[in-house]
């Protein structure tokens, strides 16, 4: 019942895997370092996938499973957006759509000492950066950039804020431009947080604006570029007739 | 043997089989799935911080909660729980998010006949929407006996009340491997011969003595087949539905 391919293993990149799949046999590959994303896990000899989704490969050598969820698995150097659930003597419990609810020490801010300690209410959203994940403890996440500035990490006034999936927010963060963000910058004056963890967070001088830029980025998760472009055109035109 | 079904299908042929994913808003994977008039709606949570009193802390834990179309939850809604639980259980690595829970919510929506496979189904699908880790896949299908000694796939209800004896059957789904000598093995035989759960009522032969059918492996021959063509369906459905042009991530 199993298929096989006599060819190399790079046939299944850039296909659909489902959990189950062995996608790489190293045992042809000795001397050689790859390393492994998500969404897959080693079983002995064989690389086997974990998530349904795209196999991808990027040279030399890192495989993952490109998939997209509405909950988070935390990793390193991430940006997310956070909200406060509790407070304690040393840190702040943030919950960050993941398995594990996260800590962000008190002193974790620029200039941050013992004496001014920020007081956060339950429910504030803050955009942080994760610093530590290990599989069986809750992830430490701070608000300063890995050189100790503050650099927009902390709490987020104003605006309002939206879930979405994983795979949205990556769009929005890829490079260049995603072309939803670029076809609403042109004319509007917005300023959005997107969290990796599936959080985007708009503000905008009047609550129409945001309210049409939260309603563009929600709708643009399955749209090809040229339709979302489409999409922006026609949303401002109903916001110009309106106003 | 021509056997005469209501619904004019051969003994090996399955209902119509219609699966979606991401249907429920707020559940963090959900699906449907539908064999023929059988409905069944599964949604899952989580995973979540924390574990249940009596739980292993240092692996997953998965709970199961059974809605049943109409009345209240009884003693058969239990023991479908169970063994919905341990099959998942079986099928999810559970040492990668220690100390969580996931959830998962089956409800009934219309009940025409080999229910608890079409449950098992679309909780599978579910927790691949929801992005939990899994081994591999399970597929599930329903064989009936009928006194005849026919062996029959995926009964209706009427068919299930007429029959002998009938088993649900879940074998692991048939993977895509790059392997020359095909998936992974153990004990020598590939893992898809391998079955996950197998929960029988009524009475049905298995011995060798008397020359007798054993109608029991019979039926697992034969669910096999099924699961294959099964799980064909399955991955097709699982299939990304992001765009084809993704950007890359920067």
């Amino acid at each position: 019942m199993a298929e096989t391919r006599s060819d190399s293993p790079a046939n299944f990149v850039d296909s659909s895997v489902v959990p189950g799949d062995v996608v790489l046999d190293i045992s042809s590959m000795a001397n050689q370092t790859i390393k492994l994303g998500s969404g897959l896990r080693q079983d002995c000899d064989a690389i086997v996938a974990m998530k349904a989704g795209k196999l991808r490969l990027t040279k030399p050598n890192k495989y993952w499973v490109e998939s997209s969820q509405k909950r988070y698995v935390p990793c390193v150097e991430d940006s997310v957006l956070g909200i406060v659930v509790d407070s304690r003597s040393d840190n702040f419990l943030v919950d960050i759509k993941g398995p594990a609810l996260a800590f962000l020490p008190v002193l974790a801010f620029e200039g941050g000492t013992r004496r001014n300690i920020p007081k956060f209410e339950v429910g504030t959203l803050l955009f942080v950066r994760i610093v530590k994940t290990n599989p069986s403890m809750n992830p430490e996440v701070s608000c300063t950039d890995a050189s100790g500035k503050a650099a927009g990490f902390g709490p987020l006034k104003d605006g309002y804020m939206f879930e979405c999936s994983t795979g949205l927010s990556r769009m929005l963060l890829s490079s260049p431009t995603c072309p939803v963000l670029e076809e609403l910058g042109k004319k509007l004056s917005f300023e959005t947080a997107v969290g990796l963890n599936g959080r985007v967070w708009v503000n905008a001088a009047s609550p129409s604006t945001v309210i049409v830029v939260a309603n563009a980025l929600m709708n643009s998760e399955s749209l090809s570029m040229v339709q979302q472009r489409i999409m922006v055109e026609k949303l401002l035109q109903n916001l110009k007739l309106s106003s | 043997m021509e056997i005469d079904r209501i619904d004019e299908r051969t003994p090996n042929q399955l209902r119509p089989l219609i699966c979606s994913r991401n249907v429920l808003n707020r559940a963090h994977g959900s699906s449907s799935w539908s064999q023929g008039d059988t409905k069944v709606l599964a949604a899952v949570y989580g995973p979540k911080a924390g574990t249940k009193k009596n739980e292993n802390p240092e692996r997953a834990c998965i709970e199961v909660i059974w809605k049943p179309k109409t009345g209240q939850s009884g003693k058969l809604e239990k023991e479908y729980e169970m063994i919905l639980k341990r099959t998942l259980q079986s099928i999810c690595i559970l040492t990668i998010n220690p100390n969580t829970t996931t959830s998962v919510i089956i409800q009934v929506v219309s009940d025409d006949g080999a229910l608890l496979p079409c449950a098992i189904n679309a909780a599978c699908a579910a927790l691949v929407d929801a992005g939990i880790p899994l081994k591999h896949l399970a597929v599930a299908v329903c064989c009936g006996l009928a006194d005849s000694g026919d062996v029959m796939l995926d009964p209706t209800k009427l068919e299930e009340q007429k029959m002998k004896a009938f088993t649900y059957l879940v074998f692991p789904n048939s993977v895509f491997s790059v392997l020359p000598e095909g998936s992974l093995q153990v004990e020598g035989e590939p893992v898809e011969n391998g079955i996950i759960t197998s929960v029988t009522q009524g009475l049905m032969s298995v011995s060798f003595k008397f020359v007798q059918v054993e109608d029991y492996l019979h039926c697992i021959e034969r669910g096999r087949a099924a699961s294959a063509k099964m799980s064909a369906f399955l991955r097709r459905s699982l299939q990304s539905q992001l765009p084809s042009d993704t950007l890359k991530a920067g």
